[in-house]
């Protein structure tokens, strides 16, 4: 079942016995999604649903969207046109976290649940949506301890390593990916191979589907130790933590957590950032906003001047999925590291 | 060949008429130390009507800026400061205007917020939009979280679960509306308001309705400065009366048969919004003898209310905003349009920095074709930053457009 934001309750589906899988665009040209999606839409949309028409998701039996960004509501429409995905479904994501948007998320997660089990003819038990609370918190919890890894001089691996790992924990089962992740922590933990020290930063952005923009950082003497990604310190920050009934205990995990800009609480965010750029003693910033992306586009200007305040130097780089404008970025990147590991 | 457009009386001089006087207005109220509140699209106004508070709309002074012609020097005013010049231009030019301009701003720029007021419904740039401007100028900000109508419905067709979240977040509102001004919410006075508002809504819709006739009575220039009222103060006596009389002016030039052009070749559907700095493409269509009949715009912002049940229709009137809903909303209201006013072509505009008004046209375009044969012409246009598309460019679009309906 693929999902494309980081605010599907993925527990549910997990319980469901289906197996979540983000949906992620390519490199490349979307000529496919050109002729349906306007220049001026998100190219993270385009592209995934250029892949879509592509057929490279002909393997899906259904898709799941939510309503985090006006982006989002209008691509749904485009999948539910002109995708051959069989089922296609709407989860409406409040912008607030009060108790009344609590609520009405609840009823919203309970929904899902509903039509997940009258789609697949399977039910959801308790013990199932509890399990996959487990799981999915014990995967949060090891991304944590891998994370915090990058926190010491040098890292004990680099922003790449740690992205792909990330990365993959979206598209894989979950349990296997655990067993993999307790193997890895291990061998983390005695590698002698450790990477290059670089210049340490932290990234701000929205989502990050590709590790072509790390590894060109590090190609130019740089290092992502801490990030502010939906694909990565956002997605597995924040456990499951109220007991009681597990379908509200997971929707209220989604609404609380470490908010994405779309999210009223934008102050949260920012002090996630700021937070992160002092424990992993990072020496500049670089924010990385996806063409077209309304809500990073208004929150940008404002947590540069928070980081900047806070003595870092920061970048400020909007960029298409497509990597259409490769060449620049690499050379405004190249020119920015030099300038702050000059000043060493 | 069509002769000049015949001006409509009751909107001649309307900016120097209304829009003024509500910009004057708002500036006093700030000198007395009145509430000032700002007020995003789509967020139901009659609250604040209710409450006397002045309501400002920095949308709409973004499109003054752009009738005025300095859109594009307050966009890159707010580029300067970091906001990209993707972002939504109405944002770009208020934001702009707030950062200091060096000349003279339009009515003499916006009075700054006692506080502000927003909602999800229209789009999520005016959250960010509004959060960048409460921090500016230190004010608090309302939030109106809006579900997304998914399914697309009318006001008849919406989802209880939204009915009720919408509903319930209004008592909320009225707590902080309290709080901003040290009054008593009144509900028997959001009664009367709502009242007002229908009416409003209903001279509205009467005007619009004459449209349909052959040739068309009333113009896409005259809509868009008249459905101000409709849009930033429904619930008030002046929407009213200023909507009597112009109803009374266009029915009666339906009943003579008086209209825009004397030979109406083409009657077309607009959706979105207009080029507010560039109103004449109006006339420029008039020319080759097309009239803009209707517009999307002006059958988004009516909705009945009734004054026994006020919150439940605030949600029913503001919930179903295309804005706000699948794209599945904006075809069936326009395919009622081109059949309703007996149209042969369809202008669909994007607007570059709005996610809304842009993706889904495509499916538009198509349902439109494939249900009534009528065609639609996709432009990629923005309503206040001209630097998008040049104005030689656009006419040709259009002309070629009309050359295509008469095969």
């Amino acid at each position: 079942m693929g999902w494309t934001c980081t605010y599907t309750p993925e527990e549910v589906i997990y319980a469901a016995g289906a197996l979540p899988v983000m949906v992620w665009g390519g490199l490349g040209d979307t000529k496919l999604a050109d002729a349906y999606m306007p220049g001026n839409s998100c190219s993270f949309a385009r592209s995934s649903f250029n892949a879509a028409l592509r057929g490279d998701y002909n393997y899906l039996d259904a898709f799941v969207e939510t309503n985090s960004c006006d982006n989002r509501g209008k691509t749904y429409d485009m999948w539910v046109n002109y995708s051959k995905v069989p089922h296609t479904y709407f989860i409406n994501t409040p912008h607030s976290n009060t108790e009344k948007a609590h609520e009405f998320f609840y009823r919203e997660v309970v929904k899902f649940k509903k039509w997940l089990e009258n789609t697949f003819k399977q039910p959801i038990s308790d013990s199932s949506l509890k399990e996959a609370v487990e799981v999915y918190n014990e995967n949060r919890a090891l991304l944590r301890k891998i994370y915090d890894l990058k926190m010491k001089k040098p890292p004990l691996l680099s922003g790449t390593e740690f992205l792909e790992i990330c990365l993959s924990s979206l598209v894989m089962p979950k349990k296997e990916h655990n067993e993999l992740l307790t193997k890895l922590l291990n061998e983390i933990e005695r590698r002698s191979d450790v990477p290059k020290q670089g210049v340490r930063l932290l990234v701000a952005g929205s989502v990050m589907d590709n590790s072509e923009l790390s590894k060109l950082i590090e190609s130019v003497g740089g290092n992502i130790v801490a990030d502010d990604w939906c694909t990565g310190s956002r997605y597995f920050w924040n456990l499951v933590t109220s007991d009681g009934e597990s379908l509200r205990a997971i929707a209220r995990r989604y609404l609380d957590k470490v908010p994405s800009s779309f999210m009223f609480q934008r102050e949260e965010r920012f002090r996630h950032v700021a937070e992160l750029a002092k424990q992993f003693k990072v020496e500049a910033a670089i924010m990385f906003v996806i063409k077209y992306c309304d809500t990073h586009m208004f929150d940008a200007p404002l947590l540069r001047d928070e980081l900047k305040a806070m003595g870092l130097p920061v970048l400020y780089l909007e960029w298409e999925h497509s990597m259409s404008g490769f060449a620049g970025l690499k050379t405004r990147i190249e020119a920015f590291i030099e300038m702050v590991g000059g000043v060493k | 060949m069509a002769l000049p457009q015949k001006k409509l009386k009751s909107t001649t001089g309307f900016y120097r008429n209304y829009i003024q006087g509500f910009y004057q207005r708002a500036h006093r109220a700030k000198a007395e130390k009145r509430p000032v509140a700002w007020v995003a699209s789509t967020f139901p106004v009659e609250t604040l009507q209710a409450m006397d508070i002045v309501p400002v709309w920095p949308e709409n002074y973004a499109s003054v800026c752009a009738a005025r012609q300095i859109s594009v020097e307050l966009c890159e005013r707010a580029e300067r400061e970091g906001f990209s010049r993707d972002l939504c231009s109405y944002s770009r030019c208020v934001l702009g205007s707030m950062f200091g301009y060096e000349k003279e701003l339009p009515e003499g720029g916006l009075p700054p917020p006692d506080f502000l007021v927003a909602t999800t419904c229209a789009c999520d740039t005016h959250l960010k939009w509004f959060q960048v401007a409460s921090r500016v100028y230190k004010a608090p900000l309302f939030l109106l979280d809006v579900p997304y109508n998914t399914r697309g419905g009318d006001s008849t067709h919406l989802d209880k679960e939204h009915i009720e979240f919408y509903a319930s977040q209004l008592g909320e509102l009225f707590a902080f509306l309290e709080t901003q001004t040290g009054r008593k919410f009144d509900m028997d006075k959001l009664r009367e308001t709502l009242a007002v508002s229908d009416w409003t809504s209903r001279l509205w819709t009467e005007i619009q309705s004459y449209r349909r006739t052959v040739p068309c009575p009333m113009d896409a220039r005259d809509a868009f400065s008249a459905v101000f009222f409709m849009l930033c103060i429904p619930g008030s006596q002046q929407a009213v009366d200023f909507y009597t009389q112009l109803r009374d002016e266009v029915r009666e030039r339906a009943k003579s048969g008086v209209g825009v052009v004397e030979d109406e070749r083409f009657r077309l559907v607009w959706d979105n919004l207009p080029l507010w700095y560039n109103l004449k493409i109006f006339e420029y269509l008039n020319s080759l003898g097309a009239v803009v009949v209707t517009e999307v715009f002006s059958h988004t912002w009516t909705g009945s209310l009734d004054p026994s049940k006020p919150l439940e229709s605030l949600a029913r009137k503001y919930l179903p905003n295309m804005a706000n809903s699948s794209t599945r909303r904006r075809i069936d209201i326009i395919l009622n349009l081109v059949k309703d006013f007996h149209v042969n072509g369809v202008v669909l505009p994007l607007n570059w920095g709005c996610r809304m008004m842009s993706i889904g046209e495509t499916i538009v375009r198509d349902a439109v074709y494939k249900k009534l044969g009528v065609q639609s012409l996709i432009i990629d246009v923005d309503s206040s930053d001209w630097r998008i598309a040049r104005e030689a460019q656009v006419k040709e679009r259009f002309a070629t457009f009309l050359e295509t309906l008469k095969r």
